[in-house]
């Protein structure tokens, strides 16, 4: 059984984007949420081995998502996923212990090295 | 040359520093050649506004985005109905008419590219302006040109009774897909773009 | 401000009123704005108004106003031109509302209904019947008012076209 991810995104293409690449290198898509609140609910549930965040979300952006994901558990990894590069924020995401970002429009190779590296494989 | 002219500069610069780059991510998006075609910038009277903008199409699916900080914009990146299903199919890899009619992901593509242009466009303010901009999830509309329109300029027009509007048009070469993206600035903006046209 | 369009297709924008008489036919699109349709059937005039909020504010010099924008100053203002370019009297005058959408649905704020509110109360004010009227809902309005029927065509997106 591949690695479980859930992957959070507030627009469903994007989250099938990620899910089709994410299931094409055997890991297993558990979860997907489209809000910061539904992916903290999802963590505490189901304790993935990892999150992808997106930052611009309704109710609850990425960054509070990310803290509050943290707080349920120091060693959580969570992949941050920024439209273009949004710097202040992704610096302020590693800041808070968010292992790596991916840019979007992302491309295929650099989603899998992003979350190749943080599950350390 | 008035205040409200060298402001008009600013903006206008700002959209060409922007431009470029919101072609380039709109190619990486679609997998495809994106040209733009005609970029303008234009004081119109709020009543005339919507009038100027249908481009002939009446169905149309528009994403709103919120740029806010120092100097508040409004973003608008809409695409024809039809157009919206070979967005779709192209940033997933599918079939070109895999997607038939208005679903998920159709509204999803033009969702998540009105994010990327509209974060793109607050990167210049940021980069080459210094000036931090935050934008807000984009807003789908999926409805009648004119009243997407309507519904996006209707802060700026709150407040005043002319409207600047940096109008873009791109173009997705392959595939024939005309796509349109405004910025318009908001009551609030004019001191920073004031500085902004100083330095220039 | 408006005046007489002479040609038979009357485009109106937001925050514009004009007039015309049959078989002139006036068109708008709207969203969150409201069309206020006017209309003296003894002279087959009429106008209408597309505001996009309630109420004018008072604290700037009035001729800054642009009237069109609010239903107060844009009603009073079609009425004012529908009596001086048609001889239309006070009693003469019927109103059909339309529009006032939720099209945006993240938007706290109901701005559609509100204008709606406007609409009906500045009518009421000035004694003016609403004779029917189709307002609200989350979708756009294309309407086409007829000059020479006083009929107002309207079509919601998505939906099939009514007669008002």
């Amino acid at each position: 059984m591949g690695r479980r991810i859930v992957v959070v995104d507030d627009a469903p293409i994007v989250r099938l984007m990620l899910k089709d690449i994410l299931q094409e290198n055997g890991y297993e898509v558990v979860a997907e949420c489209s809000n910061g609140n539904e992916a903290v609910a999802k963590f505490s549930e189901l304790k993935p081995d990892l999150v992808t965040m997106d930052i611009i979300m309704p109710e609850k952006d990425g960054i509070q998502s990310l803290e509050e994901i943290l707080t349920i558990d120091r060693s959580a990894k969570v992949v941050m996923v920024s439209a273009v590069d949004q710097r202040e924020s992704l610096m302020r995401a590693i800041k808070l212990g968010a292992v790596d970002y991916i840019v979007k429009p992302f491309e295929n190779e650099r989603v899998v090295s992003a979350i190749k590296n943080a599950l350390g494989e | 040359m008035s205040d409200q002219s060298r402001i008009n500069n600013a903006i206008t610069l700002i959209a060409r520093l922007s431009i470029d780059k919101s072609s380039r991510t709109l190619s990486k998006f679609v997998r495809a050649g994106a040209r733009i075609e005609l970029e303008r910038a234009y004081v119109v009277d709020v009543s005339d506004a919507t009038k100027v903008i249908a481009h002939g199409e009446s169905e149309v699916v528009g994403a709103l985005v919120s740029l806010t900080g120092d100097a508040p914009f409004k973003f608008l990146f809409f695409v024809g109905l039809k157009d919206s299903f070979l967005l779709a199919d192209l940033i997933l890899r599918r079939p070109l008419g895999t997607t038939t009619g208005f679903d998920l992901y159709a509204s999803s593509a033009v969702q998540e590219i009105g994010n990327v242009l509209a974060t793109s466009i607050s990167n210049v303010f940021a980069t080459d302006f210094q000036i931090v901009m935050k934008s807000t999830p984009p807003m789908v509309l999926h409805d009648y040109a004119e009243t997407l329109f309507e519904e996006y300029i209707l802060e700026a027009a709150a407040e005043k009774n002319e409207l600047f509007i940096i109008e873009t048009k791109f173009f997705v070469v392959e595939h024939n897909i005309n796509c349109h993206m405004f910025i318009v600035p908001l009551h609030g903006s004019e001191e920073v773009l004031s500085s902004i046209a100083n330095r220039m | 401000m408006s005046g007489m369009d002479t040609s038979n297709e009357i485009l109106v924008g937001v925050a514009e009123l004009k007039t015309g008489k049959g078989p002139q036919v006036i068109k708008t699109n709207l969203g969150s704005c409201v069309a206020v349709c006017l209309y003296a059937p003894a002279q087959q005039a009429g106008g209408m108004l597309h505001f996009m909020m309630a109420k004018a504010p008072t604290d700037v010099d009035a001729k800054a106003v642009k009237k069109a924008k609010y239903a107060d100053t844009g009603v009073d203002e079609l009425i004012s031109q529908l009596k001086g370019l048609f001889g239309v009297a006070d009693g003469d005058i019927q109103a059909k509302i339309f529009g006032g959408a939720k099209v945006l649905k993240e938007v706290t704020h109901n701005i559609g209904y509100n204008n709606e509110v406007a609409a009906r109360a500045i009518l009421r004010d000035r004694n003016i019947p609403i004779v029917s009227s189709k307002t609200g809902g989350e979708r756009g309005y294309k309407i086409e008012f007829n000059l020479g029927t006083g009929k107002v065509r309207c079509q919601i997106f998505g939906e099939e076209i009514k007669e008002y």
